[in-house]
């Protein structure tokens, strides 16, 4: 077929789809108070909301946190301690990406060319593997916190190579997830295993569109 | 903002057709559809103080439009998937007697609905009759890689149209 054949056919079908879909006339003051469920919007109130738990955790995490270490260090418990230490600098790490994923938010414009604006949300939404990253580097902690010297002194060996296992398999598994999941990977059958679900499925859908912009950026560059 | 609200309605009104366009080669479910163009509508109305002179109003439209489009298609994915790649209102656009013309857009619009978010994007405005310039300038790459990528896209195309044939 030949190309202005082909034109041809697409005009003509638009011209029957436009008779098709009217749009109806748009009320502007409604548009101004309508509340949409938009992309952008959207992702600013839940990540908004998940900031403010965030900060609020770190904060008071922190302040307990530090009066122990001042006051308290010689009576405490280390294995809480520094085990709820590593639990709140890996959190405050993750505020800090929600941070800038809520700055990106601010400056993405939708009248901007499209591989821009799309790249930027690409790298906003592929920036939560980062967070799932950092916090999943948490799971050994929290098995390990409650300890205490109780525990060293009077424990069976069993209860210790119980323990010791759960430690050094959560441990694996945390430094393992941290470096494998990684755009590459999104192909992969463990990785849509975790990031399976609706609310995963922009974050799939971005990494797929990221590779798409790298494709087009390439050529680019040539 | 009554003035403003004004050349909104004219906007809209003269270059619906992009809306439309643009709904159509990303979503193929007539709910979504709607839903779409609604939004884009709405991404617009809040946008207009943006608009720079420097570049065209349709050019503008179109980025706004296909920027909405394709996040819009990530978050209805799972719908779209269900309603099947095709709707038949499309094709009904020739005479009974044109078969073949038909057959052949239906293999454009499937043809299309293959291709990825981005390349989507430069067949509709290759279709559209936009010259690389405009292009380069609606997607941010420069027009020689609008050539390459068309050239290439031209060529996906015509081996599915040779396939179909045989």
């Amino acid at each position: 077929m030949k190309e202005s054949e082909l034109k041809q056919y697409w005009a003509a079908a638009n011209e029957k789809l436009e008779m098709s879909l009217q749009i109806s006339k748009i009320n502007t003051d409604e548009l101004n108070q309508l509340k949409v469920y938009h992309f952008i919007s959207e992702m600013k109130a839940i990540k908004l909301f998940t900031l403010i738990c965030g900060i609020s955790w770190v904060g008071i995490g922190s302040a307990i946190l530090s009066r122990i270490f001042i006051y308290q260090y010689t009576y405490a418990n280390k294995f809480f301690l520094f085990s709820a230490s590593i639990q709140i600098a890996l959190t405050a790490i993750a505020v800090i990406v929600y941070l800038y994923q809520i700055i990106t938010i601010y400056s993405v414009d939708i009248t901007e060319p499209v591989l821009k604006t799309q790249e930027k949300l690409s790298r906003l939404r592929s920036s939560t593997l980062w967070i799932a990253r950092i916090l999943l580097l948490q799971l050994p902690v929290w098995t390990t916190f409650y300890w205490n010297e109780s525990m060293l002194e009077n424990g069976s060996l069993l209860l210790w190579i119980i323990q010791t296992l759960v430690t050094l398999f959560f441990t694996f598994a945390a430094l393992w997830l941290f470096f494998n999941i990684k755009i590459e990977n999104r192909d992969k059958k463990w990785f849509r295993l975790i990031f399976e679900g609706k609310e995963w499925t922009p974050l799939m859908r971005a990494m797929e569109l990221s590779q798409q912009i790298k494709e087009y950026t390439i050529e680019e560059e040539r | 903002m009554k003035g403003t609200a004004l050349n909104f309605q004219k906007l809209i009104e003269e270059h619906k057709g992009i809306l439309l366009k643009v709904a159509r080669t990303y979503c193929q479910n007539e709910e979504d559809r709607v839903d779409l163009i609604q939004e884009m509508s709405i991404q617009i109305w809040r946008s207009l103080d943006k608009y720079k002179e420097h570049c065209k109003i349709s050019t503008w439209m179109y980025r706004v439009a296909l920027n909405v489009a394709i996040s819009f298609y990530r978050k209805n994915a799972k719908r779209n998937e269900n309603t099947g790649p095709l709707n038949e209102e499309l094709f009904q656009i020739t005479e009974p007697d044109n078969k073949e013309k038909e057959g052949q857009l239906v293999l454009l619009e499937c043809f299309i609905q293959e291709l990825n978010d981005l390349d989507k994007a430069l067949m509709l405005l290759y279709l559209e009759d936009k010259s690389y310039f405009e292009i380069s300038e609606i997607l941010g790459i420069s027009p020689s890689n609008v050539g390459t990528k068309i050239s290439r896209i031209k060529g996906k195309l015509k081996i599915s149209f040779s396939l179909l044939k045989l």
